[in-house]
């Protein structure tokens, strides 16, 4: 058990390394996939059985291959490559740093102080359960986020008309 | 023991069924073609065995029918012909994404036969054994995960192949897909209202009186177009549309590579018959008929049972696509967006005021 | 079992690296998929903690932060496509106009 978890933390962050570092922004889309596909075994390793379904869904399923089609779309135009800079890849690196030490800080030894609650599983039914009775009004609330979403992206989407009002 | 086990559900799972499937399909594909074009197809190979031997002569007159059947020509000539070709990569392609991608293609499709219930539950060495390689608690999810996860193949080797055919056949392959999920979806929610599971298992089971079918025909349609959309062939093969573009997405790919492709192509169409009998057909159930006891006999029986009813699926998929015209751009997204999605939350709604009002389940 | 500090160490640094990215990056679609990047990281600290204290109120919020993730992938491409037709590129250095 313990043995794939490490194997995933690092196959995780290699991939998440190789995300900010390829210059290609296809690769990148790619190795954020592998990624994700990393994390919804992560959620498996915790019991998380529907969360990890989801998460192939709609990230992986989803919202990588819309980032891909629209990076195909514009990749023949695509040619110039993002500069880099050492400088600025340095201070970066000390932002990062910085920000993970500031997180690392907060820890707090009491996370560890009980054993994982052994019995829990997420399963679709378990979840299903809570999210439809104490959180039905922030499910519904999403629901109209995504009707606005998918309102705003088609307005965005159909320049001709709007330039035509300009 | 344990491990045994599994070994041999996979292999029943992955060899048994799934490759056996694709290689049926590929073979209804040649001879059910010419059958429907009035031609003759493939019926050369092993035409002149001939030998003077008396005990080989039935076996040389077998090998002559099969040839003549075609399935020689599907079985062997066409896997020896795609091993033994150059496998040709084109100049100025990134060369592993355009390797990964027919497996990545190919590999959730054959993921998604891990969690399909075969056969009836049996009894042996001591055991129940269900012939099931994953009882995932959410198997329809799993499905549909894969189904969405198959894109990435795609859109790979459509942009790898460095060619305006092959990236315009993956932009439309990843649009249709893309469009065609959301009825999908939805569609399998309404089957998940109306059985109450997620479990393709428990869904046969509650077939044992009544097949789906008879209370979910709209269902059951739309599922089939959704089907028929996500293999991306029949009326529906823009993406790789031969008169536009030259083979679409896999335009750059030869030899392995290419027959990878069409091995999964087949798999998933094996994959969706297997889906549709499973929801909707009652998987091995037999009208008026209950299986006695979870003896192993009648798990053969059973799962022969199912296989029956996907051949049957696996068929009308083939001659659908070789009998209705390809549809345009337009009138794919039309049919996506504006028939099947509507349609399919309307069903949805009924479905679920149907289970309210206590009408089934 | 693995204790739930390393899933949260792991989640920091993949966190960091998104952080990183953002900085570094120029390209529009790069620097977004180092924000999910983030998301991620943070779905995972939610999933551990509901292990942790037998909870399934973290696995609901991870599926709320999906939703928006999937709104903002909507908006955030659309509004990524409009710019780019506006200035043919999606270079976030390109885009430091107010008006085109």
């Amino acid at each position: 058990m313990a043995v794939t978890f490490y194997l995933m933390a690092v196959l995780l962050l290699l991939s998440a390394v190789a995300v900010i570092t390829f210059k290609n922004p296809i690769y990148s889309a790619l190795a954020l996939v592998f990624n994700l596909f990393v994390v919804a075994g992560l959620f498996a390793t915790l019991d998380a059985h529907f969360i990890a379904a989801v998460q192939v869904v709609v990230y992986a399923g989803a919202i990588m291959v819309l980032v891909m089609f629209v990076l195909m779309l514009l990749s023949a135009k695509l040619e110039k490559a993002s500069p880099f800079s050492p400088l600025y890849f340095g201070a970066a690196l000390i932002c990062g740093l910085a920000f993970a030490v500031t997180l690392g800080l907060e820890f707090d030894s009491g996370f560890n102080s009980a054993p994982p609650a052994s019995d829990l599983q997420g399963t679709v039914a378990a979840v299903g359960k809570v999210l439809y009775s104490r959180y039905v009004f922030p499910f519904e609330a999403a629901s109209l986020l995504l009707m606005a979403a998918i309102a705003g992206a088609v307005v965005l989407a159909r320049r001709r008309y709007r330039t035509k009002e300009l | 023991m344990e491990l045994m086990i599994l070994v041999a559900k996979v292999i029943v799972a992955l060899f048994l069924v799934a490759l056996h499937l694709a290689a049926f399909c590929t073979w209804v594909e040649r001879k059910g073609s010419a059958l429907i074009q009035d031609r003759i197809g493939a019926n050369r190979s092993a035409a002149y065995v001939q030998t003077d031997n008396l005990l080989l002569k039935p076996v040389a007159f077998f090998l002559r029918i099969m040839g003549g059947l075609g399935v020689i020509n599907t079985l062997v000539n066409d896997a020896v012909k795609a091993i033994l070709k150059e496998d040709f990569v084109p100049a100025g392609v990134p060369k592993f994404v355009h390797a990964l991608a027919p497996f990545l293609a190919v590999f959730p499709i054959f993921l998604a036969y891990a969690v399909v219930p075969m056969a009836p539950d049996f009894e042996a060495f001591g055991q129940v054994i269900r012939l099931q390689v994953a009882s995932l608690d959410a198997g329809v999810l799993f499905l549909f995960a894969m189904g969405s996860v198959s894109v990435y193949g795609v859109a790979m080797a459509g942009w790898s192949g460095n060619n305006k055919f092959s990236l315009l056949g993956a932009l439309r392959a990843s649009a249709q897909m893309i469009s065609y999920e959301l009825a999908m979806g939805i569609s399998l929610v309404t089957v998940i209202l109306v059985y109450g599971t997620l479990d393709l298992y428990e869904m046969v089971n509650a077939q044992g009186k009544l097949w789906g079918i008879c209370y979910q025909p709209l269902t059951f349609l739309i599922l089939f177009t959704v089907g028929m959309a996500e293999t991306k062939r029949g009326p529906f093969d823009l993406p790789e549309s031969e008169s536009e573009l030259v083979a679409g997405y896999f335009t750059e790919y030869s030899g392995m590579k290419f027959l990878v492709f069409w091995l999964g192509e087949f798999a998933e169409i094996g994959l969706f018959a297997l889906l549709l009998t499973i929801l909707f057909f009652g998987g091995w159930n037999i009208p008026f008929f209950t299986y006695p006891s979870n003896h192993w006999i009648w798990a053969i029986v059973g799962f022969h049972v199912l296989l029956l009813k996907v051949v049957f699926f696996c068929v009308l998929q083939i001659v659908i696509r070789w009998t209705l015209p390809r549809f345009r751009y337009d009138q794919l997204m039309d049919l996506g967006w504006k028939i099947l999605l509507p349609l399919s939350m309307l069903n949805l709604v009924f479905y679920a005021a149907l289970k309210l009002s206590g009408g089934i389940g | 079992m693995v204790p739930i500090t390393h899933y949260l160490i792991l989640a920091l640094l993949m966190f960091s690296i998104g952080v990183v990215g953002v900085i570094v990056r120029r390209n529009a679609i790069v620097v977004f998929m180092c924000i999910e990047l983030m998301l991620n990281s943070v779905n995972l600290t939610f999933v551990a903690f509901s292990k942790q204290w037998g909870n399934l109120d973290g696995q609901i919020a991870v599926f709320f932060v999906m939703v928006v993730a999937a709104a903002e992938a909507a908006i955030g491409l659309a509004i990524i496509l409009s710019v780019f037709r506006a200035g043919q590129s999606i270079e976030t250095s390109d885009a430091a106009e107010l008006k085109f």
